[in-house]
């Protein structure tokens, strides 16, 4: 009776489904003829300079709330500078880099969803990491959104210490945050290699590399 | 003499990838929400911001000089061609030049700090507007030697040296 039913039942379900119909070709097609030549409908792309910001900012957050947590050490060293410096400057610096950092992150992960909608890697390319291009999309696009959720939670829980449990005291951040941002620092380089490795290996959105890739001479392509 | 530079890899470089993009992170960021949290500080009367964005000027113009050291030695290693080449020659004269701006702005906050750190004369937030409008400028010229030109990039390299370019 069983192994009946699951013969019956087995073809349902790994079969592939026959199509009903076929998509006449891939999407990007419908908008290519409004794209330069780096697969663009803008000169330069967008993402890699909201970049700037989201790693700027998530790394001196980080870095001036260790220098307001680490404050009894360093004071002395700012004295000698001739420079004031207060506690709670450090953690203001740390809270609204943060904060700042969060709120432009959402349009670095949506430039750059939309930028990989039309990503056209050079073809038989293998990454330093052993990687190949999608596998590099991948990794880069769903890490992206994964580092937009990280950065939004430490964000909250910023706020949470800065307003609410330490609002109080000195040290305005637990140590526990410190560490996962440290943490943070490691994925985050990881993550930009392989953004960069999308454009200086893979030769995403570079005009001269597609150029190149489509057999032009440079020399009068690119003058 | 020549055989004691280290071995340049597929990108021209004795290093794994270029270090000055990475490096002008902090100057682009750090300068530009400098200038942003003044503006919101004047508005919204909130001179903690300005503290901000004292420290985030400061780290910029410190990081301005690393980006310059790296950015004179990976600009020395792009073989640039066609038009690059006066792209990288404005943007290496801005980058040299907005570290002496950069400075110069640093310097006087420094002052105003010390003399009274709630407040902030307009002409210094004007003052930011014109560097952020040059670290803009800088920034897409910058975009135009890598998205554009690919400068470093494996495939531009390769072209290069073959003589194709």
């Amino acid at each position: 009776m069983v192994p009946a039913l699951l013969a019956m039942v087995a073809p349902l379900l790994f079969k592939p489904l026959a199509l009903a119909y076929e998509p006449e070709s891939s999407p990007i097609d419908q908008i290519a003829s409004n794209l330069g030549a780096n697969g663009l409908p803008y000169a330069l792309p967008i993402h890699p300079n909201l970049v700037h910001l989201t790693i700027g900012l998530f790394v001196i957050a980080i870095v001036f709330d260790v220098a307001g947590a680490l404050y009894p050490l360093e004071k002395r060293v700012f004295r000698f500078l001739a420079l004031p410096i207060t506690r709670g400057g450090f953690h203001d610096v740390g809270w609204y880099n943060l904060l700042a950092c969060c709120l432009i992150t959402f349009f670095t992960v949506a430039a750059g969803f939309y930028e990989m909608l039309t990503a056209v890697p050079l073809p038989g390319v293998t990454s330093t990491f052993g990687l190949g291009s999608m596998t590099t999309m991948l990794w880069h696009g769903v890490g992206g959104v994964l580092l937009l959720a990280i950065i939004t939670a430490m964000t909250v829980w910023r706020g949470f210490q800065r307003y609410a449990w330490r609002r109080d005291m000195g040290r305005q951040v637990q140590w526990l945050y410190l560490a996962v941002g440290m943490v943070m620092f490691a994925v985050m380089g990881l993550h930009g290699t392989l953004g960069a490795q999308m454009a200086a290996e893979f030769g995403v959105h570079i005009t001269a590399d597609q150029l190149l890739q489509a057999g032009a001479d440079l020399r009068t392509a690119l003058p | 003499m020549l055989n004691l530079l280290p071995p340049l890899n597929d990108h021209n470089l004795p290093w794994m990838d270029t270090i000055h993009p990475i490096v002008v992170h902090f100057v682009i960021a750090m300068a530009l929400i400098a200038f942003v949290f003044d503006g919101i500080g004047v508005i919204s009367r909130k001179p903690q911001l300005f503290e901000v964005s004292f420290w985030n000027l400061l780290f910029a113009t410190g990081a301005i000089f690393v980006a310059i050291i790296f950015g004179q030695v990976e600009a020395g290693l792009a073989a640039p061609y066609g038009a690059s080449r006066d792209i990288l020659d404005i943007h290496t004269t801005i980058g040299w030049s907005l570290g002496g701006v950069l400075s110069l702005l640093t310097g006087w906050r420094y002052v105003l700090r010390n003399r009274d750190p709630q407040t902030l004369p307009a002409t210094f937030v004007g003052a930011g507007a014109a560097v952020s409008a040059l670290i803009v400028v800088q920034m897409i010229l910058g975009d135009r030697l890598i998205w554009i030109y690919g400068l470093h990039t494996v495939k531009v390299v390769a072209a290069m040296r073959e003589g194709l370019i």
